[in-house]
């Protein structure tokens, strides 16, 4: 009861009131508080008025963090998505062949190839100029993919469902680092490895995920957060649980071919990175179609966009240029050879993994060109923009408190703190892979024209 | 800026919140002062005054809010054992710092009516460790004339306590000023104006030569303590007996003062309950 | 003299902050040290300066001087040096929403009002009461605000509430006060102050104050605070009496007011601003109420005729005597100064079109200063003067060079404590001795002002330092009314605020967002 005593107060505003306040040796907090994103003042106004965001954004964010991910198998996209003969599913935003960006166009070349639908890469580009070929985001069809995020129908999935809410969300496997189609190159020893994958990887992962049984991805998620990986550019420790998992059944389902895929999935750090993101999409989705509710749902980007889904809005794209990543580069590669942001991974942000669970893994520090204070003050800003704290992925260094989970776009724009986004960098070129990883920032305008959408 | 007793040094001002009960001393002349105690979250002043509070306690921090303390929004300053201070004129002048009050609080914040049916219903848990002096002759007698009124009993048992017991505050006077408070603050909610008049009584026999039987400190609070002031601790119980907060986290507070002090103002806070209720007809 | 010109991206203080930093500033002679609004941006323009495109949660500064580096530097180190004290290690909230995860019993919201919806809107959800002592939020925002508080159960002080009191602790603009026995639920900041200053001069303490905004009792926000608080005030044991201190509700709001004040167990006195109960009287039936003797109100004055402030005398309403100025900080205060006065010219600087482009005159006496320089010589000029947390930590200071000054009849409303900061009686002290008549009550005050107004001047100040005959005062300007010196009803005359619900006579424009402040 306030008048029973001195009161504690939270002070947000002209600092001499609060100076005041300590002047009387009253207890006090104080808000760092700065304007909201310049334009932004009106439809926060009317969103925060909204009388059902509270109790929406309640539902939306304990369905995020209610979801109970498993990874009930791996079948080819064919089996799992309506994927017409010449449609291909990409990452982010729906975007356009004119308007795509080299590694994606590079990608797309690579499954023209793979599915045979071109014999070389002039008729795969031509085709693919022509609009011959339907793009569709990811994120429509219940999949995320990494980097160019490019689905073929020969492409085996990981099929992901949601014990608490049912859902399933699907996302391609990893390919292994350096010249991969997901960061754009097609050369011959891509198609090479994509076909073994359909042969050999993909048919071998599925019995053995059938014979162990639905694999826990929420618990084996908050056991890699306690073993250092924050899930999006560190999978090392998620990677090693899962083989750890599979490897008696691959050795069951396979003998013959148990040791090549046990060795490709030991080669791989990211190898549980799409198990992740597949697990962050039937999480998030759980959340969506919140109405009132002001929850971002996915955040993606194709090379081009950055695009945002909001809960309370439906499946609309909003969407800003997508920035270019600043972090350390491979070998001789430079910034300039950076291709801007893009991939659907940032669903691992969106469900409170990745950047916003930076303060997990000192061990990558570096990526975004700092000390562990940094990694810890990179998750702890996120609070600021959050809705929630998870209940089971948890950050041992933070006194095991739950990573922020549930960005707001109202807190986005009152405080002007974008989310943190860990992420791989491709190469501007198309058919070059990977050049570094780092750190970038999502476009403000992503946010704030949802903010405005909402606001009605 | 003034230039302090410490040759040289300027004074540095700060300012802070003083309990109500200090006022009085502190907006008197300026009287001298030295440092009885120092601690890392309070300083203990006995000022030359015949007024009371006559000990004032500079406090900072987490420190317990004694109705005679004067709380710091800065640090303390390092001040040793013997130290000349000044109190009045509105300051209290410590080491380098000159000390004002920006805010005051009541240290004997009234119940506001309490029906005696509801008290008689709450039983006070005893505390964890055991006050200090339980079973000892003078409390079960003052316990025992308290509840039945008997005046001279009381007086007597509460002779025998003043400054019973090591330490700053003995043990005899916490749980005498616990009774007193009580006495006071439950006497007036519930109506019981024997408890009140009872109150009235020991507590003019318990301050008539208190600042001669035991720690100036714990005359001070004796003094605080007769006029119905004390720490928020106390009056948080005091609120709970009353129903206005929850007893228990309020209890486990208390007891958590000092080495016994919180178990045995407790002790008179439960002397003082039996007294309120028996006297006002309910036990 | 060279200009400076400069935008620190996202780097956001508040205007009082950037007010104090970029006051004399060595080495410039032009500052303009502000958020880069559009108003802000336009100003620095109009003085010349060339405007890089900016955000208004970008800081601007321009500087014209001689030494425009040094005075940047000492910009810089005025700005960090008032920092928030905070370990570094810890990130500060950014928001309430955050900040309410730690413990905490109130939120003082301050931010410009356009913004502070969001602030009260985290605190109501997180359960927690809420003073918002920023102006300008839009009225159905404080409905909503009101309404969803009354569904948490907490009280929502404000919009535009400047002064609170909670268990001693001073919020706002609040005075330094005695705990004790009354407690005050106030629809104007200086009304309370007013009424508590007196309370505590004739010994008799507050248990707390409790603001609701100027807008509460109108019928579009129908006195939900005001219930609320008087609930909260008859449930706090350390209350014994409530003092209401009321705008002129509307009709249905104070029925319901009235009703719910009759079934309260704590008796209330009530006080209706711009009737015909003047402040000063409401505290004296809360002293007669407690049974206690209402004192001689203090006063200071070297002019000896004191007695006959009692209001015989004043006027016959001819106005055949000398001109009366009033020159106040406090929009109640005004109001109740030109009601009781019965005649002159009244002006509130601290309302918003005063307040728009700079800070509040209780912290910054610039304006009233000119104001006062232009008096006609044979005036008498009625002032306030607002002590407590959060004032002009030394307002006798500045005006009291200007009241010895000025060939005009200077009065003096004093409204403070003994505690308070600056000294009461310091102030006072001051004050007299610069020629002023000073009374710590605004309705003696101004009786005093009036009856010395309708006499002929006394020969002896009238031998001003060759005052050049200034016209009438700057009047007609926003804010300002001319009463009618005829009828005579007291309170109808219309001001620049604090006649009626909804004209937010509580100091409210203080720290508007768009402040710019040029020194």
């Amino acid at each position: 009861m306030v008048l029973d005593g001195p009161p504690r107060v939270i002070t947000v505003g002209a600092e001499p009131l609060a100076e005041a306040l300590r002047e009387q040796a009253a207890d006090t907090v104080t808000v760092a508080w700065r304007p909201p994103m310049a334009g932004t003042a009106e439809a926060l106004g009317r969103v925060l008025a909204d009388p059902r965001r509270r109790a929406a954004n309640e539902l939306a964010v304990r369905r995020m963090t209610g979801a109970r991910p498993y990874l009930a198998g791996v079948r080819r996209a064919s089996e799992l998505l309506r994927l017409p003969r010449g449609m291909f599913l990409h990452a982010g935003p729906p975007i356009t062949w004119r308007r795509a960006s080299g590694p994606l166009r590079g990608a797309l070349i690579g499954a023209m190839l793979l599915e045979r639908y071109a014999p070389d890469e002039r008729a795969a580009e031509q085709a693919l100029a022509s609009g011959d070929v339907l793009l569709e985001p990811c994120h429509g069809h219940g999949a995320v993919g990494p980097m160019a995020g490019v689905v073929s129908p020969s492409m085996w999935l990981f099929e992901v469902r949601d014990d608490e809410h049912g859902g399933v969300a699907y996302c391609s496997l990893n390919e292994g680092l350096g010249k991969v189609l997901r960061y754009g190159a097609y050369g011959p020893e891509v198609l090479e490895r994509l076909r073994w994958m359909d042969t050999v990887l993909g048919p071998v992962l599925s019995a053995a995920v059938e014979l162990a049984g639905p694999i826990d991805l929420r618990a084996m998620i908050a056991q890699a957060l306690q073993m250092g990986d924050e899930l999006h550019n560190r999978n090392r420790a998620a990677t090693s649980l899962l083989l750890r998992e599979l490897a008696p059944a691959v050795v069951d389902a396979a003998p013959a071919n148990a040791s090549d895929v046990l060795r490709f999935i030991a080669g791989n750090d990211h190898f549980f990175l799409n198990a992740a993101m597949a697990a962050a999409k039937v999480s998030t989705d759980a959340a969506r179609d919140v109405p009132g509710s002001s929850l971002v749902v996915a955040m993606a980007r194709n090379g081009t966009d950055f695009g945002v889904q909001v809960s309370g809005l439906g499946s609309r794209w909003f969407t800003g240029p997508a920035g270019v990543p600043d972090g350390l580069f491979l070998g001789a590669y430079g910034p300039g050879d950076a291709n801007p942001d893009i991939g659907d991974s940032t669903i691992t942000e969106t469900s409170g993994l990745g950047g916003f669970a930076m303060a997990a893994a000192p061990a990558i520090v570096r990526f975004v060109g700092g000390e562990v204070a940094d990694a810890v003050a990179a998750t702890r800003s996120m609070y600021e923009i959050t809705l929630a704290e998870h209940p089971a992925y948890q950050i041992p260094a933070l006194g095991f408190r739950g990573t922020p989970v549930g960005i707001d776009v109202a807190l986005v724009a009152r405080t002007g703190l974008l989310p943190v986004v860990n992420t791989g960098i491709a190469g501007r070129v198309a058919g070059t892979g990977q050049v570094g990883a780092g750190l970038v920032s999502p476009p403000a305008e992503a946010f704030t024209s949802a903010l405005a959408a909402l606001a009605g | 800026m003034t230039v302090g007793t410490h040759a040289g040094r300027a004074r540095v001002h700060v300012t802070g919140a003083a309990s109500a009960a200090v006022r009085p001393v502190l907006e008197a002349p300026r009287r001298p002062a030295r440092v009885l105690a120092a601690f890392a979250a309070g300083i203990y002043l006995e000022v030359r005054t015949d007024l009371e509070p006559s000990v004032i306690a500079v406090i900072t921090g987490g420190a317990s809010r004694l109705p005679n303390s004067v709380l710091l929004s800065a640090p303390l300053p390092h001040v040793t054992v013997g130290d000349d201070a000044h109190v009045g004129d509105g300051s209290v002048e410590l080491g380098r710092l000159s000390l004002r009050a920006r805010r005051w609080w009541d240290p004997a914040p009234p119940l506001g009516p309490v029906d005696p049916a509801r008290l008689a219903a709450v039983t006070l848990p005893p505390p964890p460790a055991g006050p200090a002096l339980a079973g000892h002759p003078a409390v079960d007698l003052l316990a025992v004339s308290c509840a039945s009124g008997r005046l001279v009993g009381a007086v007597t048992a509460a002779e025998q306590l003043v400054g019973l017991g090591p330490g700053l505050t003995p043990s005899g006077d916490d749980v005498l000023a616990g009774l007193l408070v009580t006495l006071r603050h439950l006497g007036a909610a519930t109506g019981a104006g024997q408890a009140v008049k009872l109150a009235g009584w020991l507590a003019a026999a318990v301050t008539y030569d208190a600042r001669t039987r035991t720690t100036p400190i714990s005359a001070t609070l004796l003094h605080c303590a007769a006029r119905g002031q004390a720490g928020p601790e106390v009056v948080a119980v005091l609120r709970a007996l009353a129903g206005r907060q929850a007893l228990e986290p309020a209890l486990r507070r208390l007891h958590a003062l000092g080495h016994t002090s919180g178990a045995d103002l407790a002790q008179g806070i439960a002397i003082g309950l039996d007294a309120v209720l028996s006297l006002g007809g309910r036990r | 003299m060279g200009d400076a010109v400069f935008v620190r991206r996202g780097v956001y203080h508040d205007s009082v902050t950037l007010m104090r930093a970029g006051a004399g500033l060595p080495g410039a002679e032009v500052a303009v040290v502000a958020m880069a609004t559009q108003l802000n941006l336009g100003l620095a323009r109009d003085l010349g300066f060339d405007v890089p495109a900016a955000d208004p949660g970008d800081l601007l500064v321009a500087l014209r001087g001689d030494d425009v580096a040094g005075a940047a530097e000492e910009l810089d180190r005025r700005l960090t040096e008032r920092a928030p004290p905070g370990r570094e290690s810890e990130q500060p909230p950014r928001t309430t929403r955050s900040a309410a995860r730690s413990p905490a019993d109130l939120v003082l919201v301050s931010v410009p009002g356009e913004h502070a919806f969001a602030e009260a809107l985290d605190a109501v959800e997180a359960g927690l009461p809420v003073m918002i002592f920023s102006d300008g939020v839009p009225v159905e925002q404080e409905r909503l605000l009101k309404e969803r508080a009354d569904e948490r159960g907490v009280l929502v002080m404000g919009p535009d509430c400047g002064t609170a009191v909670i268990g001693g602790v001073g919020l706002g603009f609040a005075n330094v006060l005695r705990p004790g026995p009354v407690g005050v639920v106030a629809a104007s900041g200086t009304g309370a102050q007013q009424v508590t200053c007196l309370l505590d001069l004739a010994g008799v303490g507050v248990s707390h104050v409790l603001g609701v905004g100027g807008r509460d009792l109108s019928a579009e926000i129908g006195g939900r605070s005001t219930v609320r608080a008087l609930r909260m005030l008859d449930d706090d044991p350390a209350t014994e009496l409530i003092v209401l201190i009321s705008k002129p509700p509307s009709p249905e709001v104070a029925a319901a007011v009235r009703e719910v004040a009759g079934a309260l167990r704590t008796p209330v006195v009530t006080a209706v601003l711009g009737g015909d109960a003047d402040l000063t009287s409401a505290a004296e039936e809360a002293l007669r109420a407690l049974g206690v003797p209402v004192p001689d109100w203090p006063s200071w004055t070297a002019l000896g005729d004191v007695a006959d402030s009692s209001g015989d005398g004043i006027g016959d309403g001819t106005g055949g005597g000398r001109a009366l100025v009033g020159v106040y900080s406090g929009g109640t205060l005004c109001a109740e100064a030109a009601a009781v006065a019965g005649r002159g010219e009244f002006t509130d600087y601290g309302d918003d079109v005063y307040t728009r482009a700079r800070a509040h005159p209780m912290i910054d006496p610039t304006l009233r200063l000119e104001a006062l320089r232009k008096v006609p010589p044979d005036a008498v000029v009625l002032m306030d003067v607002v002590l407590g947390h959060g004032a002009d930590p030394d307002p006798a200071a500045a005006l009291a060079p200007a009241i010895a000054a000025s060939p005009a009849t200077v009065v003096v409303a004093l409204v403070g404590t003994e505690g308070d900061p600056q000294g009461l009686r310091r102030q006072a002290e001051t004050l007299r001795a610069a020629g002023a008549a000073v009374f710590a009550s605004n309705a003696r005050a101004a009786r005093f002002a009036a009856t010395t107004a309708s006499r002929p001047p006394s020969p002896a100040p009238d031998s001003g330092p060759g005052a050049p005959g200034v016209a009438a005062p700057a009047l007609g300007a926003p804010g300002a009314a001319r009463l009618d010196p005829g009828p005579g009803i007291p309170g109808a005359a219309a001001h620049g605020s604090g006649s009626g619900p909804g004209s937010g006579s509580a100091p409210g424009g203080v720290w508007p967002g768009s402040v710019t402040e040029v020194s």
